[in-house]
């Protein structure tokens, strides 16, 4: 019988490392696996974990159907496994649908990447553009950002001081993480003084080359106190997709964003999403990011992010605790990352970094070149 | 002769002296074999030496060679010759063959020789089925308040006199020249048709005397925009779609990882490695991070064989050229399961045997490996199995 709620039972995060060289991605999976089965004591097969949704990229694995690579390390045989291609949030969506469906009522999903094992992360996000104009120009997601921060920057007044300074408070709050990948304090003169690698966007505006593997357990509402005893429940998800075509696109109108979370708030049944989430975990990239993707989320008025930053918008609705993807995650599974932490401040264990009494959540995702898929999770205690 | 995309293998090799080109072929001394198998195939060899090429037909052995290019068929051989059928396809399906160097010929060829095309059957075209057909290229728009009477007097071969009246939107045709033409041009037949067929340049040929206005030089300058351009039937065909070639190619770097890492330093040591389920017992060959029938790290480590023997192989007869080097391995070539002496049942290895023993090769054959002289921790230490009985 179809549940009502799904919950996610617990989260496993592989640290960020800028470079695990002595590990594969097997490993750093079986050791997520072996966390979260500590965590909760799941089991495989009959009334145990029946479907495995992984979440990984072919591209960056450098391999195709890159989970056959993993499907024996994180339990696939003899299951179901199936993987997710679009950026990791969505494995969470799909697990949802397909427990609210009632096929099965206990699913694993496991996230993996490995920036590091690529000579380039741009020759890679370059492939993500048709191979006639788009790789041809030389666009790759870096320099897409840079194209969309110009235009951003022009249009919400955000300043190379502010993006520095979004830069320092991510760096402290990730000094606080122990799962993130930079986390060395910088002073914004360093952030300044670091090399433009994409006009606007200097090198410390820019999220670091990330290894990295995350895990969640979701059941049914009916079976998840059998996992936990502080479920933390999925009441919206939604996600949006924009034109493919670079040129197509009003860069900062944030117009997939918009309706992804208008979608997910819905669902969540949600009227004003700054005045409900208590935190929020946002997808940034890069530095300019973090005010237009709050403002695409509804916190702040359209091309108001300078003064959402001027104005301490991220430090009053507690943006990116934990230190955010411009700490450092794999782009692919970022929104993996983004939910697991969300979910760590509802069940009160994210330490050092945990907002007293926390409810409710919205974690957030983007894929493709600036911005050109969003998806939102909103998740509540 | 067996045609195939409209031509044939002689026509590849008889066409071969006019496509050379000297002087892209300096310093280059090779001496290439072509064996094309079926129906209208046949060996050829083709010398090239101080900037000269020589083919010439072979019966029998094809004698000492630089490098060797097999095809199964004459429809292989023309279609990978014409890029209707993709050399690397060709190459991995099996149905073509190279001995030596593929990269060397694959960059060689292209370079010392132009390009073969199917000769084109040609529909013959005359200065009167062009004038004839006039009527279906004037454009009533382009010449819309137009009157002009011309005439072409076409002297030698094919030749003839048509006059070409233009008024009110329409155009006609007649035999003959009538005398009131407001410009007369005389000409050759086979100059009317090469500057109707884009072989002669019109303006050239003014001034060089092959074509002769009387009268209003304006209005002669005027006659073709009035037309569509003339199409020439036997002109190629123009290419509309492209296609893009390009070899994506990003360097990796991919970890071993404590277990394959063990593997790899095994294999330095001329042993073959297992890991252990500490569940089960199984041998797991290559070495696995965890047994996953018991879901259970392994952590233990057996030395399996080195002797063996083949509980299941197949013979391959197509290799996939390496895209980068355009190496490819030698066919046939037997992929092989091998029970490791000491490997519990189910978990083989697969590798390779030494060419020399596949005719006596079958199931229950005893194997062991041959390894290279110094192993460096790569695959490439294990050169192949041997069968020892």
């Amino acid at each position: 019988m179809a549940t009502k709620r799904v919950a996610i039972c617990a989260v496993a995060q592989h640290k960020n490392e800028p470079d695990l060289w002595y590990k594969r991605f097997q490993n750093m999976l079986l050791d997520v696996l072996e966390d979260l089965q500590g965590q909760t004591g799941f089991k495989y097969g009959e009334n145990g974990v029946g479907i495995i949704v992984s979440a990984s990229d072919d591209f960056f694995d450098a391999r195709t159907i890159s989970n056959n690579g993993v499907t024996d390390v994180i339990g696939g045989q003899y299951l179901a496994e199936e993987k997710m291609a679009q950026e990791g949030l969505n494995a969470i969506g799909y697990a949802n649908a397909i427990i609210l469906s009632g096929h099965k009522d206990l699913v694993l999903i496991m996230g993996h990447c490995k920036e590091s094992q690529g000579e380039s992360r741009n020759m890679i996000t370059n492939c993500g553009f048709d191979p006639f104009y788009g790789r041809a120009t030389g666009l790759d997601y870096l320099n897409a950002a840079g194209l969309q921060a110009q235009a951003y920057m022009r249009k919400s007044g955000l300043t190379d001081d502010q993006l520095a300074e979004i830069v320092v408070r991510s760096r402290q709050w990730a000094a606080r993480n122990p799962y993130a990948n930079a986390q060395e304090v910088v002073p914004a003169g360093k952030v300044k003084a670091s090399p433009m690698l994409c006009d606007p966007i200097r090198q410390l505006h820019a999220y670091p080359v990330s290894d990295g593997a995350v895990g969640l357990l979701l059941a049914s509402e009916e079976r998840a106190r059998e996992f936990t005893d502080n479920p933390v429940w999925i009441t919206g998800f939604a996600n949006c997709m924009d034109a493919f075509f670079f040129g197509d696109r009003d860069l900062t109108s944030n117009f997939a964003l918009k309706k992804a979370t208008a979608n997910a708030c819905r669902r969540a049944g949600i009227q004003d999403l700054k005045k409900a989430a208590d935190v929020a975990e946002v997808m940034d990239c890069y530095a300019y990011q973090q005010p237009m993707w709050m403002e695409g989320l509804g916190f702040c008025g359209d091309g108001e992010g300078g003064r959402f930053i001027a104005e301490g918008g991220p430090g009053k609705y507690r943006v990116n605790l934990s230190g955010g993807t411009l700490a450092g995650n794999p782009m692919i599974i970022s929104g993996l990352y983004r939910a697991a932490e969300a979910t760590l401040q509802l069940q009160g264990g994210a330490g050092d970094r945990q907002v007293p009494d926390a409810k409710c959540a919205v974690a957030h995702s983007t894929n493709g070149p600036a911005g050109q898929f969003h998806s939102v999770l909103i998740l509540e205690a | 002769m067996a045609e195939f995309f409209g031509t044939t293998v002689a026509d590849i090799f008889n066409t071969m002296p006019k496509r050379f080109k000297p002087e892209a072929s300096k310093g280059v001394d090779v001496v290439i074999g072509y064996d094309c198998g079926g129906e209208g195939g046949g060996k050829w060899k083709l010398t090239v030496k101080d900037q000269a090429a020589r083919i010439e037909t072979v019966e029998g052995d094809l004698g000492p060679c630089t490098a060797t290019i097999i095809a199964s068929d004459a429809e292989t051989f023309i279609g990978v010759t014409l890029q209707k059928i993709g050399a690397i396809d060709a190459l991995s399906q099996g149905k073509m063959k190279v001995i030596g160097d593929t990269r060397m010929l694959m960059t060689l060829l292209p370079q010392i020789f132009v390009q073969y095309t199917v000769p084109a059957k040609k529909t013959e075209v005359t200065a009167r089925g062009i004038l004839s057909a006039i009527g279906e290229r004037f454009r009533p728009d382009k010449a819309a308040g137009v009157t002009l009477k011309y005439g072409y007097d076409l002297t030698g071969e094919g030749g003839g006199q048509f006059t070409i009246t233009i008024a009110n939107g329409t155009c006609t045709l007649k035999e003959g020249l009538d005398a009131d033409l407001a410009v007369k041009m005389t000409m050759e037949a086979a100059t009317y048709v090469g500057m109707m067929t884009g072989t002669i340049d019109g303006a050239a040929a003014f001034t060089s005397g092959k074509v002769r206005i009387d009268g209003d030089m304006m209005a002669a300058a005027a006659t073709g925009k009035y037309f569509d351009k003339y199409v020439d039937p036997n002109a190629e065909e123009a290419e509309e779609l492209l296609s893009l070639k390009k070899i994506t190619s990003i360097n990796q770097r991919f970890a071993t990882g404590p277990v394959m890492g063990k593997w790899f330093a095994g294999l330095r040591e001329k042993k073959l490695l297992a890991s252990v389920c500490p569940v089960c017992r199984r041998t797991l060959i290559l070495p696995q991070e965890i047994c996953q029938f018991c879901h259970v790290r392994t952590k233990e480590y057996v030395e399996l064989g080195p002797e063996g023997y083949v509980t299941n192989f197949d013979l391959v007869y197509f290799a996939s050229p390496d895209p980068l080097s355009g190496e490819v391995r030698d066919t046939p070539y037997a992929c092989a399961w091998i029970m490791l002496e000491g490997a519990t049942p189910e978990d083989a290895f697969a590798f390779e045997i030494k060419k020399e023993d596949l005719p006596k090769l079958k199931i229950g054959s005893r194997v062991r490996p041959t390894w290279a002289e110094k192993p460096t921790g790569s695959f490439r230490d294990i050169l192949y199995f041997e069968i020892i009985d």
